[in-house]
């Protein structure tokens, strides 16, 4: 394995890793942050610009913006963590399968998943999330829905390109089994272009389920979800813009970080991967 | 060499583009003339995506009606937002007969009435208009068959300007006159939409997108998600005469976007605005807010199939525990009237009476006296705003601390509104926060739907069955003299109040914006405007 | 001979995508639990109505049947009657999939001609401040949400500076060129008509701006990198050595081979951009698939929901086909299937 000093170098990947630490942070220990509770209404506070009893203001029901960005990163960091898991569990589940198996299964299993690389992502979403009702939970399966099918792509291919290696031939050759070479040889191996995209996957699950939001389909008022508080803010554009800036603001450093950190797994694992792109 | 493959591969792609494009969609598109003109055309930009058809005998969503209204002529009319008494329309008087075993009502028309077309209008239109849409049999049919009760048969020329309509006894003429007020009643030119038939779809597809009736405007075009354009009528027969040119409806859904357009002058009128909006117009210079009254009512249905909502101090206790005033006051910035009974302001029958008002302490006694102390309950909501402007989701968290207050605990389920309806429809909703408009400008149109279960409308999804007051609504319709009725309807609705499965927490008023140089705007309770009296 | 082939198996391949794309998308319409006729028909729609609604559009058949109808009618051109609007979906896509197309072109030039050359200059000037901006900016673009960029460049362009309309295709009162492609550009290109030309390019600026933000960013790091490595090459050093000048190596010899990797992005980019074209034309009106999506998906209009998949899910691979095509035909080096 690389060394990680020169991940750390870069100063760029040094502000994604503590962005990300302090978005962790907020989620976990949103409670105990938050100055105010995020459902509280006071109708005669409402629309105020920041301030030093409000430091992002107050929206349209009077409530805390920063309470609510709090814990609103709480359930960003969520959706993330279940759209990855449940999207890159699954995925490169199938993928391996395929790869292993081979033959007519593997066909069968990549037609499949040709299938779900070919539907566009948010439209699909909609499509499910509609059926299934709006909420976040469905937003979660809705987006885990299209984003699985690159993890059995890659996780097929890195399968097939290793598995041709001398060491498996090697461990073959005195009669170790196929689960063992999966688990000790190729596994670790595969997963490196796996955690890369599960990093970008995290911001693009942050910013698919704010988009399912902000049309409707996702999560609901009053739950402060940063794609809802912009959607609960577009009215107010002209007069109170910190209503929508704020936790647009808050998206744009936690998928940036994320995806710098992405960047920076691709550099750490394999410089050659960096220029196949 | 690389530039040339990437502008080799965008001239494919457009050459495929443009070889796979169609022929533009028959219905619908002429090319659309340059209008005559910003002077004299009034913009109104609304979301119009539930325009489905501008055929009156199809036309049950807004849009499709307020367009509908100002293309054709009625019999009757209502003068512009007074709805106390039905005018004169195409029929310059009518006659209601009781001939025994049936209402005869005949209508004499208007002399020299015409069409757009020049055609005049004759009593054959009339009996061919009706009939159609008992034929096509689509969402506002029901006006025609269910409420009036009357069929193919019961619609009659007795010569080129007299028409006789006959009604069951069990049908009310009132009603029945408020009916033709909307625009399932309009008058269609018979001899053009006759050649304009199609595989017996008796016009409907023509008048989809076209008009062909006697009303101050024409369509001149509808590009699907984009703009209707109406023109001036130059053979208009009616008053008073329009003043504009024309109307062009902008389809802009973001009510963002209808302010900023409306603050820059793009925009005449804005339909869609919420109370943030007017608040952030006023002041604003070239820029006026007006409301329009409308005949909504927003409340919550309590199935009182599911325990303890069968108990009536329950429900009289959730009514107790609401704070309405704060609601018209601070949810909606003074842009709703605090109702309470089931009939809206501006109909005969409207009870002003609203004996709730947030009183913990009562509320608190009230389900004490019912036995039960801790109570939870699901509330179901649609996604989006609420009429008035303010977001279903909004009005549903006040209502879940409000009744937190007195020890009720909601749970909000958030569904589309589609969704919603059909779990309504089913009994399966326990609370359902929804709104109600009625059908025609009359308080049975209100009181049926909400008294008698037999109806299958609102008192039926809310597992309310009694027939006392479902016959004492029925018996109320029918009364003949105004006086009669109005006693009558006070009855019902004093007694629904405090009986009923209803909790009415608001009336809203339309608001809208308007650029200052606009005149002649009054928005109707009926969900319209005449845009002929709209100058600018 | 081996084109031809080639070509077969890829349009085969596509076939068999998109049944697959249409039996699952079936399979979710058919999975809501709510019923989108009491939807289309309101709250005052009586039994007998509804009853006749779903006669017409089938909907009382058992579901392997309205599928086989379903994929038959398909094979005709016919893509069912949309709930909603009460149309031929085939007629509402072909009224609104130019308007997105628009978009889309509009977007992926402004992703080409903005994001290459930043690419070049970052990867010429590494390490240096230029580098740092492009890299920060790219990074902004693929990470802000779409709809939160629309409502800020409406919001500064339309409102507060009042450079750019705030919505919609044309002026209010400018008409719509002749129809030939549907593309408003192109159309009044065609018909000559300036003034629909000008009112045209006006309202395409911002929303293909906003759209192609996350494509530029996109096509600008992958330029970059791909100069980088090109620059460190061998035959680099050769040209260097023979002594030719910085720029023209740079535009001669790096350029010309780093774009190959970024060709194959713009098929892929194309495919991107109509997912973000649902949240752009909301925020812009645009009258486009994407607005259509979303209006089909909120009423439970699965016809409509399946005839929107359906055509984006055709685009991206007939793209992708296209450009290989193209580079079939332009470089016989590069046989890949």
């Amino acid at each position: 394995m690389a060394k990680r000093a020169p991940i750390l170098r870069e100063p760029l990947n040094v502000l994604a890793l503590a962005l990300i630490t302090a978005f962790a942070v907020c989620a976990v220990l949103a409670p105990f942050l938050a100055p105010y509770d995020p459902l509280a209404q006071t109708l005669s506070s409402r629309l105020e610009p920041p301030s030093a009893a409000h430091w992002l203001g107050t929206d349209s029901l009077g409530r805390d913006i920063a309470s609510r960005i709090l814990y609103g990163a709480r359930i960003s960091l969520i959706v993330g963590v279940v759209v990855v898991a449940l999207a890159g569990v699954f995925g490169t589940f199938v993928g391996l399968v395929a790869g292993y198996a081979g033959g007519l299964a593997d066909e069968a299993l990549m037609r499949f998943t040709e299938v779900f690389l070919a539907f566009p992502p948010l439209i699909l979403a909609m499509a499910i999330a509609g059926a299934l009702g709006p909420s976040l939970t469905n937003a979660i399966i809705a987006i885990a829905a299209v984003t699985w099918a690159v993890y059995a792509r890659l996780a097929r291919g890195q399968l097939l390109s290793l598995r041709r290696r001398e060491y498996v031939e090697a461990a073959r050759s005195i009669g170790a089994s196929p689960t063992r070479i999966l688990a000790r040889h190729l596994l670790p191996n595969a997963i490196a272009p796996l955690l890369v995209q599960a990093s970008f996957d995290m911001g693009a699950a942050i910013i698919a389920a704010a988009g399912l939001s902000f049309i409707g389909f996702g999560a609901q008022p009053p739950t402060p979800e940063w794609g809802v508080m912009i959607s609960e803010g577009r009215n107010f554009i002209s007069t109170q813009p910190w209503l929508s800036l704020f936790p647009g603001l808050a998206i744009l450093f936690a998928v940036g970080a994320f995806n710098v950190l992405g960047d920076g797994l691709r550099d750490l694992f394999d410089p050659r991967l960096r220029r196949a792109g | 060499m690389s530039y040339r493959r990437s502008s080799i591969l965008f001239v494919i792609a457009l050459l495929v583009a443009a070889a796979c494009s169609q022929p533009p969609p028959s219905a619908g598109s002429p090319t659309p003339q340059a209008t005559g003109g910003a002077a004299s055309t009034l913009v109104w930009y609304a979301d119009t995506s539930d325009l489905i058809s501008l055929d009156p005998a199809v036309a049950y969503e807004f849009t499709g009606v307020l367009l509908a209204h100002n293309a054709y002529e009625t019999l009757v009319k209502f003068d512009g937002a007074d709805l106390s008494t039905i005018k004169p329309a195409l029929a310059q008087s009518w006659d209601i007969k009781d001939s025994g075993t049936q209402w005869d009502i005949t209508f004499k028309l208007r002399s020299g009435a015409k069409f757009a077309s020049g055609n005049a209008i004759t009593a054959d239109d009339v009996v061919y208009s009706f009939q159609r849409v008992l034929k096509l049999n689509k969402s506002p049919a029901f006006l025609f068959t269910d409420i009036a009760q009357i069929k193919d048969t019961s619609i009659k020329a007795s010569d080129p300007s007299t028409v006789v309509i006959s009604l069951p006894k069990t049908a009310s003429p009132q009603g029945f006159l408020a009916v033709l007020t909307f625009t399932i009643g309009s008058v269609v030119d018979s001899k053009d939409v006759k050649t304009k038939e199609t595989g017996g779809d008796s016009g409907s597809g023509y008048l989809l997108d076209h008009s062909s009736g006697s009303g101050a405007f024409v369509i001149d075009h509808w590009t699907k998600n984009s703009e209707v354009q109406l023109k001036a009528n130059p053979n208009y027969t009616g008053s008073p005469k329009p003043a504009l040119g024309g109307v062009l409806v902008k389809h802009v859904p973001e009510s963002t976007n209808q302010q900023f357009a409306l603050e820059k002058g793009d925009a005449d009128i804005a339909r869609n605005l919420g109370a943030q909006q007017i608040t952030a117009l006023q002041g604003k210079p070239g820029v006026v807010t007006t409301t329009g009254n409308s005949l909504q009512l927003v409340y919550v249905g309590m199935n009182v199939t599911v325990k303890p909502l069968d108990n009536v101090n329950v429900r009289e206790a959730l009514r107790t525990a609401i704070d309405y005033d704060g609601i018209v006051k601070d949810l909606f910035k003074g842009g709703a009237k605090k109702v309470q009974g089931i009939v809206p302001a501006g109909l005969a029958g409207y009870n002003e009476t609203t004996p709730f008002q947030a009183d913990v302490n009562k509320a608190k006694s009230l389900l004490q006296q019912a036995g039960q102390t801790a109570i939870t309950l699901e509330l179901l909501v649609p996604t989006g705003p609420a009429p008035g402007g303010v977001a279903w989701a909004d009005l549903a968290a006040k209502l879940q601390s409000d009744w937190k207050n007195i020890g009720v605990t909601v749970n909000i389920k958030q569904t589309t509104q589609a969704d919603l309806l059909g779990t309504y429809r089913a009994q399966k909703g326990q609370l359902v926060m929804i709104l109600w408009g009625p059908d025609f400008p009359d308080p049975d149109a209100n009181v049926g739907p909400f008294t008698d279960y037999a109806a299958k409308s609102i008192a039926f999804r809310n597992g309310w069955d009694d027939k006392t007051i479902a016959a004492k609504g029925r018996d109320a319709a029918l009364i003949t003299d105004a006086a009669k009725r109005s006693t009558a309807y006070k009855d019902i609705t004093d007694y629904v109040l405090h009986n009923g499965p209803y909790v009415v927490l608001y009336q809203p008023t339309e608001p809208f914006g308007l650029r200052s140089n606009v005149k002649g705007f009054v928005w109707s309770p009926m969900d319209w405007t005449d845009f002929a009296a709209i100058s600018k | 001979m081996r084109f031809l082939g080639f070509l077969l198996r890829r349009v085969v391949g596509i076939a068999a995508v998109m049944i697959g794309v249409s039996v699952i998308t079936f399979a979710i319409s058919h999975v809501i639990p709510a019923d989108p006729v009491a939807a289309a028909l309101g709250d005052h729609a009586t039994d007998a109505q509804i009853a006749q609604f779903r006669a017409e559009y089938r909907l009382d058949r058992p579901l392997p049947e309205q599928y086989i109808s379903y994929a038959t009618g398909i094979l005709h051109g016919d893509l069912g009657k949309s709930i909603r609007t009460r149309r031929s979906v085939a007629d509402d896509l072909a009224d609104s999939f130019p308007a997105t197309l628009e978009l889309s072109f509009a977007a992926l030039l402004i992703s080409i001609v903005l994001g290459v050359p930043a690419g070049v200059w970052s990867a010429v000037s590494r390490g240096r401040i230029p580098d740092y901006v492009v890299r920060v900016l790219s990074l902004a673009g693929g990470s802000l949400p779409v709809f939160w960029l629309g409502l800020i460049v409406i919001g500064l362009f339309y409102y507060q500076l009042g450079w750019f309309p705030g919505g919609g295709r044309l002026d209010t009162f400018v008409s719509p060129p002749p129809t030939r492609t549907g593309l408003y550009v192109l159309d009044s290109i065609l018909a000559g008509d300036v003034e629909a030309l000008r009112s045209s390019l006006v309202h395409l600026v911002l929303p293909a701006l906003t759209l192609g933000y996350f494509s530029t960013a996109v096509i600008a790091r992958m330029t970059r990198s791909s100069m980088l490595d090109v620059l460190g090459q061998d035959y680099m050093r050769t040209a260097r050595a023979k002594g030719l000048r910085e720029p023209v190596i740079v535009l001669r010899h790096a350029l010309r081979n780093a774009l190959i990797p970024t060709i194959t992005i713009v098929g892929l980019t194309f495919g991107s951009l109509l997912s973000g074209a649902v949240l752009t034309e909301t925020i812009f009106s645009w009258p486009g698939l994407g607005r259509y999506a979303t209006a089909s998906a909120v009423s439970l209009d699965f016809p409509a929901v399946l005839g929107v998949t359906l055509l984006a899910a055709v685009v991206y691979p007939v793209a992708n086909l296209v450009v290989d095509v193209a580079y079939y035909w332009l470089d016989p080096r590069i046989q890949r299937g």
